[in-house]
């Protein structure tokens, strides 16, 4: 193998799939898809110093999944080329994150107690680790694949833990240094606004960002109550980011109060992001809602924010079912009220985040469903009663919820002192003069590249969306930084950017067969007394040890985590993440193929209780436990570390049986021998061998077949029929001796299963690609039997091993080598020799009609461009077909001729 | 119309790879065969077009036979979807014209069937005689070089 890496001569494609296969004889074009590889083959040195450092392992394919291996590895130890390959796969919650975060990543590096580099890896992505730890709708969470076991990781609790440990004790950060000479404003100081300005200020921009408010923050700040996001996590956050170069203007609104107006911003920077949030709350549209006692959320939120006084009654009603109006009915309780939430609809159509609501509940806030506000009553200037009348949900909406509909006569009266409505946000836009507005009410960006209307103006963020959720406007905000970049620098918005993600419910994961369950750990709560009365943070966090088990649950289904810690042990540099694919274009002359074949999987024939025991081996496990590389060093023991006192061997696993393949898979035999031979000389174990034929096919077999049983291996002439795990975990294998003529059992310590050589999975992928045919047992097919083993029907298509039919290796070697000379021969001659039985067209009858291109099996006969038929002789076969659909005899296949058929006919009926 | 001691005469299209070769087995196999089949040697059984079959019937065969390989085993992959489809269009053809149907039969033999030969030309030699020699009033005035 080491001499095939090294020949001058022969170029390896590892890590390739030939994707198209076109041509003939001689003259095939053959298209190569290079998978990514992550890693420059031209650079590797092959040291290993990558692997140190990644956090994620996962089985090895070559040690038949005894071992682990990392997600950047080497294959096995003898592999050519000898370089690293990043194992990558689509990741369910990086791609379902509206910010992308490589969140597969950080928990990674939090399982293995890296928590400076957790946040450092998050802090890449976003400002907002804290933040998001603790707000964030975490739609990732859903599409965790880890579901499909027990329940999804907690990963926006991990996010918050990597926030919580690393980031109070990490030094203040550098600014970053300037590289481009443009400015950049950003109005906003919310979470599409300030992420905007962290993506640009590290790009090197100028940035500044305006706020109308005293404090930054946006809806984070005066939206979210202090018990979901304490005000210091928050603060925190926008002090890294003013470290960085970001100024921040507060109290300096944009087209109002004698801020300045989008028209200077416009003329004094080289780019303006709109992203003023939607802090403007809808109506009632009721009777009495401007009597004193009737808020609105977003007002009573952030006047309670901002640490203004704040009065509400006893009594309070909250309208709505969003988190503004959960945010709202749990802040009022802390204030001292008894709080009923009215919504219009059920529980299950609220859009508030379920855990929230469950909160809600907890901590004693009434709800009153599918009911809504029809009047406010009032006395002496003050509210007094909220009359409402019952809803029933009627047909579903545009939305996909059932719209709700009043049921007549049906009022009724809540005594209540204050109403809080939290019925829907709305952007202010009457100070951006100059911008376009939707039906909504919401500014017009488009929603890929967040590009206005306007020149220079980009817009994101619940000003774009309306009121949504924080990770949204992170999301936003970074494609905007993005976009702003390129148009700064004159390049296309759009081209070579990803806008669309893989659906996590498109990307297939296996799951590793008996893993066990483990419970997701949900973080504890403040005592409910200390809940109800105070501000203080209600979800406490993880512990370490929390955490870290919460973590290890992770089944690191994208393999690779992007921590990037292999870049930064790298010395060659050859780690590059941001690989792709590629694609080769071959001329080639003949083709070989040696795709191999496929152990049989034993858990198709569950009798032999193979997954139940780990102790029930496959012959390829067996292989590698004996092996001096393998991973007890070549020792033969049991999963439990012990020397086995007796030893099972079963012959014919899944061949020679109609319940699996009917073929004899040949190897066997042999193999089982060796494992035989091995066991007692390594181990001294009984090992008890159940065959039903030996067959000791090659030079030399027979002879050892008989030093094996010299050895004093026992031989049941019988196949093996079924393996059974006693609960002292035991094996008891049961056999027919047919020699006794009645069934016989032994209990073992270890059972090997001689499981045997089935053609490869996608033989039928491959067969199509190359023209090849396949026989009864799925291996692909050769051209004959007996006398041409190697060559197939497609001509310079030759096959070389067990892709054609179960054989050991010194065969193997025999049969490639076979290819190799018919290769050569072909190589060696340079022309193609013929069959002269091919057609020929008769240019002047030919009428182009095609029907000849239509019926020819080998695509021989293209119009050429006189609009007439022309036969490619090398591809002929002279099947005559074309002769037989030519209406005009214009085409003739050659000693076939019409005229040599007629005289025929005519000559046998005389 | 079967006349007593009427042999019928039948043109048998065999195709190179599997036919023509399970005629050769069943010769080689000693099976007792009907002197009756005539027969000419094809590449593919796609190859034999109307107007050979006709050109057969014309020239003064009572019945036409066309043996090629199984589907799905064509040599050439798919020469046989053609014949599938053409021998029963020639037939309905056949019809119109005042001959029997039944005069043409297309079947499949592989290389090893020699007893599914012998079985076929047996059987398709007897329903022929059944059928009578073809009369084609048109036949002495067609051209049959």
């Amino acid at each position: 193998m080491m001499d095939a890496g090294r020949h001058p001569n022969i170029e390896l494609l590892s890590y390739s799939a030939v994707v198209d296969v076109q041509g003939y004889v001689g003259n095939f074009q053959v298209r190569v898809k290079k998978k990514p590889r992550y890693i420059d083959l031209t650079k590797c040195t092959g040291c290993g110093e990558c692997v140190k450092e990644c956090p994620v392992e996962v089985d090895s394919e070559f040690e038949v999944g005894l071992t682990k291996r990392k997600a950047i590895y080497r294959p096995f130890a003898q592999a050519i080329p000898p370089a690293f390959v990043i194992d990558k796969r689509p990741s369910p919650c990086k791609s379902t994150c509206p910010a992308h975060i490589p969140v597969q990543g950080y928990i990674a590096l939090i399982g293995q107690g890296k928590y400076d580099k957790a946040l450092a890896l998050i802090r890449e992505t976003t400002a907002f680790v804290g933040t998001l730890g603790r707000v964030c709708h975490h739609p990732c969470e859903l599409e965790c694949k880890r579901k499909d076991v027990e329940a999804p990781l907690a990963i926006c609790a991990l996010k918050r833990f990597a926030y919580d440990v690393a980031a109070p004790t990490a030094p203040p950060p550098a600014p970053v240094e300037r590289v481009y000479g443009e400015k950049v404003a950003i109005v906003g100081t919310g979470p599409a606004g300030l992420s905007a300005a962290y993506d640009l200020v590290r790009m090197g921009y100028g940035v500044t960002v305006y706020e109308a408010l005293p404090v930054a923050g946006g809806m984070l700040a005066v939206g979210i109550p202090a018990y979901r996001l304490p005000k210091d996590v928050l603060q925190q956050e926008i002090d890294y980011i003013k470290a960085l170069g970001v100024e921040i203007k507060l109290n300096t609104p944009i087209g109002r109060d004698g801020g300045p107006t989008l028209e200077d911003l416009r003329r004094d920077y080289d780019a303006v992001f709109l992203a003023v949030g939607a802090h403007r709350s809808r109506q009632l549209n009721v009777p009495g809602e401007d009597l004193p006692g009737v808020l609105h959320s977003t007002d009573f939120l952030r006047a309670l924010n901002l640490g203004q006084e704040v009065k509400i009654g006893k009594r309070v009603a909250v309208i709505g079912g969003g988190n503004a109006a959960i945010d709202a009915a749990r802040s009022a309780l802390r204030l001292g009220s008894q709080v009923t939430i009215v919504y219009r609809r059920s529980r299950a159509e609220m859009p508030a985040i379920p855990a929230e609501v469950d909160a809600a509940e907890e901590e004693g806030i009434a709800f009153h469903f599918l009911a809504t506000p029809v009047r406010i009553l009032g006395e002496n200037g003050r509210m007094t009663a909220m009359e409402c009348i019952r809803m029933e949900l009627g047909a579903p909406d545009e939305s996909g919820r059932r719209r709700p509909v009043p049921v007549p006569s049906s009022e009724f009266t809540l005594e209540v002192d204050t109403v809080i409505v939290s019925i829907g946000q709305q952007p202010d836009l009457a100070p951006l003069a100059g911008v376009e507005a939707t039906g909504w009410g919401t500014l017009t960006a488009d929603p890929d590249t967040m590009a206005t209307p306007v020149e220079g103006v980009f817009a994101g963020g619940d000003a774009v969306t309306g009121p949504a959720s924080a990770v949204w406007a992170v999301a936003a905000g970074k494609r905007a930084a993005e976009s702003i970049h390129r148009y700064l620098r004159g390049l296309d918005l759009r081209q070579g950017r990803v806008f669309e993600w893989p659906k996590a419910a498109d990307i297939q994961v296996e799951i590793p067969a008996g893993i066990e369950k483990a419970a997701r750990r949900e973080m504890a709560a403040l005592p409910m007394a200390e809940r109800k009365s105070t501000f203080k943070e209600v979800e406490l966090g993880f512990t370490e040890e929390e955490a870290r088990a919460e973590a290890a649950r992770c089944l690191s289904c994208a393999v690779c985590s992007e921590c990037q810690e292999c870049v930064k042990l790298c010395e060659a540099k050859a780690i590059d993440h941001n690989m792709r694919e590629e694609f080769v274009d071959l001329e080639v002359g003949t083709i070989i193929v040696a795709t191999g074949f496929a152990d049989f999987d034993p858990t198709r024939l569950p009798q032999y209780s193979y997954g139940r025991s780990p102790n029930i081996l496959t012959g390829m496990e067996f292989e590698r436990l004996t092996s001096a590389g393998g991973p007890t060093g070549g020792e033969i023991l049991t999963a439990e570390g012990k020397v086995p006192e007796r030893v099972a061997i079963i012959h014919c696993v899944g061949s020679r049986d109609v319940n699996a393949n009917r073929h004899c898979s040949r190897v066997c035999c042999m193999y089982a021998l060796k494992h035989a031979h091995l066991v007692r000389e390594m181990t001294g174990a009984e090992v008890y061998e159940f065959y039903m034929d030996m067959r000791t096919f090659g030079k030399g077999y027979e002879e050892f077949y008989e030093r094996v049983q010299e050895d004093g291996v026992i031989f049941v002439r019988g196949r093996g029929t079924e393996v059974r795990v006693r609960e002292d975990g035991k094996l008891v294998v049961r056999a027919e001796d047919t020699n006794l003529g009645r069934p016989v059992s032994a209990t073992v310590d270890m059972v090997i299963l001689g499981t045997g050589m089935e053609a490869r999975p996608d033989a039928d992928q491959v067969a199509r690609l190359f023209g090849l045919g396949r026989t009864a047992d799925g291996f692909f097919a050769e051209a004959h039997p007996k006398l041409r083993p190697v060559e197939t029907n497609t001509e310079g298509v030759f096959l070389a091993g067990t892709c054609q039919g179960p054989r050991d290796v010194p065969d193997t070697v025999a049969h490639a080598s076979a290819a190799a000379a018919q290769a050569l021969a072909l190589m060696s001659k340079g022309v193609v020799t013929i069959s002269p039985t091919v057609s020929h067209v008769l240019t002047r009858f030919c009428t182009g009609c095609g029907k000849c291109v239509l019926a020819c099996p080998y695509n021989a006969i293209s119009l050429n461009g006189d609009g007439k038929a022309e036969v490619n002789a090398a591809l002929c076969k002279g099947c005559g077909t074309c002769a037989a659909a030519c209406p005009s005899d214009a085409i003739v296949p050659l000693h076939f001729t019409d005229d040599q058929l007629v005289a025929q006919i005519v000559g046998v009926l005389q | 119309m079967s006349g007593d001691g009427f042999e019928p005469r039948i043109v048998a299209f065999l195709c190179n790879w599997c036919s023509y070769a399970g005629a050769d087995t069943a010769g080689v196999s000693r099976l007792e065969l009907p002197p009756n089949i005539l027969p000419v040697r094809v590449m593919c059984s796609g190859r034999v077009s109307a107007e050979m079959v006709l050109k057969a019937l014309l020239s003064g065969a009572d019945g036409v036979l066309v043996l090629g390989c199984h589907i799905g085993d064509c040599h050439y992959g798919s020469g046989n979807h053609r014949t599938v489809k053409r021998i029963p269009l020639l037939r309905r053809l056949m019809t119109y014209m005042g001959i029997e149907p039944d005069r043409l039969r297309l079947d499949w033999v592989s290389g090893a069937e020699a007893g599914h030969f012998a079985k076929i030309t047996t059987e398709f030699v007897e329903a022929v005689r059944a059928l009578g020699p073809l009369s084609l009033p048109l036949r002495e005035d067609l051209d049959t070089g």
